[in-house]
């Protein structure tokens, strides 16, 4: 039986670690979107973020009896997601990988305002998504968490088991890099 | 030149406290003195003053960055589910 929509969170969980498979699907049903696109990240395609979040739900299926409550179920089905991908990105060919040395790039143009045309939105959205893949995982995933998904800063640093203070060091850098990363892109005509 | 030399040591100092505050600065996660700090030292430092307004720039297109989702995503999950058993 599918539980009903409002039904809580805990009791869902509490209901799957009873063995209660529909209650697990209506997990599935409610965290499957946001999952993937966090692991679409981290992974070459779309079919395979599929698999990589397919693989995360049975991980979490088959040890859910072990999930202690003491995180949101979310949070810990994050974090097993970005384990898988991570775990697909190492048996990928290395990529390069863009530095967390923040220089300086006295000759990168202020483009703050630059224009927003569907073009320029489509290629500046590419930038960002090869950028974040260029990435060490841990630490595209503070980006993904905090600004792309929009957790709290409480909440993803729960997902990558860090404290508040060694996320927030983490996410400024990877921002940066981010930044500069697009810094270069402008600097080549934004194409 | 002694007066030069330690305003130019304070100009540093001030940089590179603000560099690694930009993204508290951001978050609005600085007390009122420190987004003072932030400010000031913005209003006095062109190259700051740009990595400020690129990375504001860029948290708002990370902010944008949304995922087509497959059609079919959870019922492949749920049918990989009841095929395990």
């Amino acid at each position: 039986m599918r539980p009903a929509p409002a039904e809580g969170e805990a009791v869902l969980v509490e209901r799957a670690k009873d063995g209660d498979q529909g209650a697990f699907e209506e997990l599935v049903r409610r965290h499957a979107e946001r999952l993937y696109a966090v692991v679409l990240r981290f992974v070459a395609d779309s079919d395979e973020a599929q698999e990589v979040t397919q693989e995360a739900f049975l991980r979490a299926w088959r040890s859910i009896a072990r999930f202690e409550g003491r995180s949101q179920f979310f949070t810990w089905l994050y974090r097993i997601g970005i384990n898988e991908a991570k775990r697909r990105a190492a048996r990928r060919p290395a990529v390069p990988v863009i530095s967390l040395e923040d220089e300086p790039v006295p000759e990168a143009p202020d483009w703050s305002e630059a224009p927003e045309t569907r073009s320029a939105q489509a290629d500046l959205r590419r930038a960002l998504e090869q950028a974040i893949r260029s990435l060490p995982v841990e630490y595209g995933a503070t980006v993904i968490l905090r600004d792309v998904e929009g957790l709290s800063t409480a909440e993803a640093a729960e997902v990558m088991n860090l404290g508040q203070a060694a996320f927030k060091s983490r996410l400024h850098r990877a921002r940066l890099a981010v930044r500069r990363a697009l810094d270069q892109y402008f600097m080549e005509g934004g194409r | 030149m002694i007066r030069r030399l330690l305003e130019r040591r304070r100009f540093m100092r001030e940089h590179r406290w603000t560099h690694e505050h930009l993204s508290a600065y951001l978050d609005e996660d600085l007390d009122r003195e420190g987004r003072g700090r932030v400010e000031e030292h913005v209003g006095l430092c062109p190259q700051c003053r740009r990595v400020l307004a690129t990375l504001r720039r860029t948290l708002g297109a990370l902010r944008e960055l949304g995922a087509p989702r497959p059609p079919d995503l959870e019922d492949g999950i749920v049918k990989r589910l009841r095929d395990q058993g």
